[in-house]
């Protein structure tokens, strides 16, 4: 068993590893090369600092697990052992090899997030010294043409805004983001949308999302003045106003009330999150 | 001889439902990723459609959005394939519009007579 950085493969090679080591999972969020490409790119990912388990003599990936980088921090992500790669200790070498490339880029703090149920994976993470933060949500809406009018009878004013200005939005919010959300992540992506909503009791609120031909996507709302539900609510309900045969998802949000303004507009809760962080 | 589209990506799941589906006058038709099955499901227009919901261009669930947006497919039972827990599968194919749910792995006994069941919905 042999550790190799992830970039001794090609793209092909580790979207196949990738692939096969969640086939039998819960959530197996498949990918294409493109859809891999694009992970590592937005996300940051090092591939230089990722690792692959490898079986020279079979010749055969074990498993493999990539590290994103930012200042002052990295992330684990993707980690998986491919069914033959199991009870080998290859989950653990990985991990090992990550913090040891996390440790070389002297980044003080490794964040992670494991899908909720999925014992093992959270076990393994406890054992090396990760402690479990916070809960997140991954939500789905279903296309959907009936808004609440209610909830658009409270606005005021609604102001369309660019991506520049959804960048401006971004960088300006209370809570600490997950990495998917950061404001790194949103430097990467191209065409966000943002629309700031003023509601007539004084709420204020605004979303940002990436609209495509198919699906709303990268979704946050933030509530700045108000009611966390009743302006997330006013808020989400114009952006489906304006987007309505669009498949709807939001990922790795946490907060009661936002939540509650989600679930107002449809949106159902389709997997949760786990995040976990170790000090090094 | 009913038409079945089968969207899966996993190259184990697509040959088990081949095998189980041997014995049975079905014409199979299958496609590894979603953009190929909603072309596939345009041009044959299947009698049954069973997709997973774990795909690698695009997931499941946009595939059913999609395919339940073009009225020629409004007919069309589309069933979700997944590992996902019984009740958050169901609740995942109802909110989306399917028919129903098979959970992965299949049982190879029931699912012949799932198969059929959705079919014959799409008959009555």
């Amino acid at each position: 068993m042999e550790l190799i950085p992830a970039d001794q493969f090609k793209a092909e090679e580790l979207t196949e590893a990738y692939n096969q080591t969640r086939m039998d999972y819960l959530v197996p969020m498949p990918m294409n090369v493109a859809r891999f490409q694009e992970y590592v790119r937005v996300y940051n990912v090092d591939l230089g600092c990722s690792c692959v388990v490898y079986d020279r003599e079979a010749e055969l990936i074990l498993g493999l697990g990539m590290l994103g980088v930012r200042p002052d921090r990295g992330w684990i992500t993707r980690l998986g052992v491919l069914p033959y790669g199991r009870r080998l200790g290859t989950g653990s070498a990985l991990v090992t090899g990550l913090m040891a490339q996390a440790e070389k880029k002297k980044l003080p703090t490794i964040w992670l997030e494991v899908i909720k149920g999925n014992t093992p994976a959270q076990q393994l993470f406890l054992k090396f010294g990760f402690q479990e933060v916070r809960e997140l949500i991954v939500a789905r809406r279903p296309p959907n043409p009936e808004i609440n009018q209610a909830a658009l009878d409270k606005i005021k004013r609604v102001t369309s805004l660019n991506h520049e200005d959804a960048v401006i939005l971004l960088a300006h919010r209370k809570e600490r983001p997950n990495w998917l959300n950061e404001d790194e992540t949103f430097h990467n992506v191209r065409n966000l949308s943002a629309l700031l909503v003023e509601l007539h009791n004084g709420g204020r609120g605004w979303v940002t999302y990436h609209a495509g031909l198919l699906q709303l996507t990268r979704i946050v709302v933030e509530v700045t003045v108000g009611d966390e539900a009743e302006v997330a609510e006013s808020v989400l309900s114009v952006m489906h106003q304006r987007h309505k045969r669009q498949d709807a998802i939001a990922e790795n949000f946490c907060g009661a009330g936002v939540w509650e303004g989600f679930q107002r507009v449809g949106y159902f809760e389709s997997f949760g999150r786990i995040e976990m962080k170790k000090e090094l | 001889m009913p038409t079945i589209l089968q969207i899966e990506d996993n190259y184990a799941n697509k040959l088990l439902v081949e095998r189980v589906l041997e014995p049975y006058q079905y014409r199979l038709l299958h496609a590894s990723d979603g953009e190929t099955g909603v072309s596939l499901a345009l041009e044959e227009k299947p009698d049954l459609i069973l997709v997973d919901m774990g795909l690698p261009d695009v997931d499941g669930q946009t595939v059913v959005t999609l395919l339940r947006q073009i009225p020629d497919m409004q007919a069309i039972p589309i069933v979700a394939v997944t590992a996902w827990p019984p009740d958050k599968a169901m609740e995942m194919a109802e909110r989306y519009g399917c028919d129903g749910c098979i959970t992965k792995p299949i049982d190879i006994r029931a699912f012949p007579g799932q198969v059929a069941a959705y079919l014959e919905k799409r008959s009555a």
